[in-house]
């Protein structure tokens, strides 16, 4: 971890790697907020499938978490609370992760509603997983790097 | 450890702009939606079920599908009123369905609509899945109806209600 931070803080590939994955990880999520923000029924009928939420919760729930991702993906970008947004995007990540594993923990399998929530081939899988952990690794680094940067 | 609050702090202001933000956009939004969660109860032979009317009605459109129970989808059988459509998946259909009925998995749709643009938009359809812990049938059942076919009920009691009951099933393909 130690030397992890050393690169980070003295290394000019590691503030070039950190400005990428930031920019980077605000694109997708903007991306993947912009089909949701247009059919939000779609996607508390996305939400739905999961059978995690209370029912009343539902609708709620897919009016702000498109903004959210939205909001977020933007912040990172502008570089305007980029820690507050790579943690909502974090906990986002990981809420997604738990979601996927106990959907298909239960023998559930239908469309993940991640990017578009009218796609048919983007089913729970190990690889949604993979995906998501990875992204998850990637807010990990920034946040790392956010605190060594404000040492 | 000064940081924390102001984390928290920008963290609620992401969330607050977020739900104005969603909020108001309902009412701009064409596909916009309620706060509240619309419910439908639905009753089969075990008992009955609240489930989201965005299943049922995802668009916003007035189209809607009704459920029949597991009499009235005996009956619709044994008379051949009705094509069954089973929204499973291929595997679970190939282990065993409800006699005569056709495989259509829900997330497959578009694969369908060879067969479904040759019948008339008038045919009985039931659709169903597993019993009362799917949607599928519901939602089939609403694209079914968004695509014009009028006389489509969705059996919400399923697979396992009609196999408990001992009707006539049949495996393979």
């Amino acid at each position: 971890m130690q030397v992890l931070i050393k690169i980070i803080q003295e290394h000019k590939y590691g503030q070039m790697l950190g400005m990428v994955l930031r920019i980077g990880l605000g694109l997708l999520f903007i991306y993947a907020s912009l089909d949701k923000i247009w059919n939000p029924g779609l996607f508390a009928k996305s939400i739905s499938n999961y059978r995690i939420l209370p029912l009343p919760l539902l609708h709620i729930s897919a009016i702000i978490l498109p903004w959210l991702e939205f909001l977020c993906g933007l912040a990172l970008i502008l570089n305007k609370y980029p820690r507050a947004a790579n943690a909502w995007i974090a906990g986002l990540l990981l809420v997604f992760i738990m979601a996927v594993i106990s959907a298909m923990s239960r023998g559930l399998d239908f469309n993940c509603g991640c990017f578009n929530v009218n796609e048919a081939t983007a089913n729970l899988g190990f690889g949604k997983i993979a995906e998501n952990i990875g992204l998850l690794l990637c807010a990990g680094f920034l946040e790392l790097q956010f605190r060594t940067n404000q040492k | 450890m000064k940081s924390i609050p102001v984390l928290l702090q920008q963290m609620s202001l992401l969330a607050l702009v977020s739900a104005v933000l969603g909020v108001s956009a309902q009412v701009v939004l064409p596909n916009g939606i309620g706060l509240k969660t619309e419910l439908t109860i639905v009753s089969s032979d075990s008992g009955q079920v609240s489930i989201p009317t965005l299943s049922i009605n995802p668009n916003g459109n007035t189209e809607s599908a009704s459920n029949i129970s597991l009499r009235g989808a005996f009956e619709a059988h044994e008379n051949g009123t009705a094509i069954f459509i089973d929204a499973r998946s291929p595997e679970e259909f190939q282990k065993g369905h409800i006699q005569a009925a056709i495989n259509m998995p829900v997330h497959a749709f578009m694969d369908s609509m060879a067969f479904l643009e040759n019948l008339d938009f008038g045919t009985p359809i039931i659709t169903y899945c597993d019993g009362e812990d799917c949607n599928a049938s519901i939602d089939l059942a609403a694209d079914l109806k968004l695509m014009g076919f009028s006389q489509v009920v969705f059996f919400f009691g399923g697979w396992l209600e009609w196999q408990a009951a001992g009707y006539p099933i049949e495996t393979g393909s």
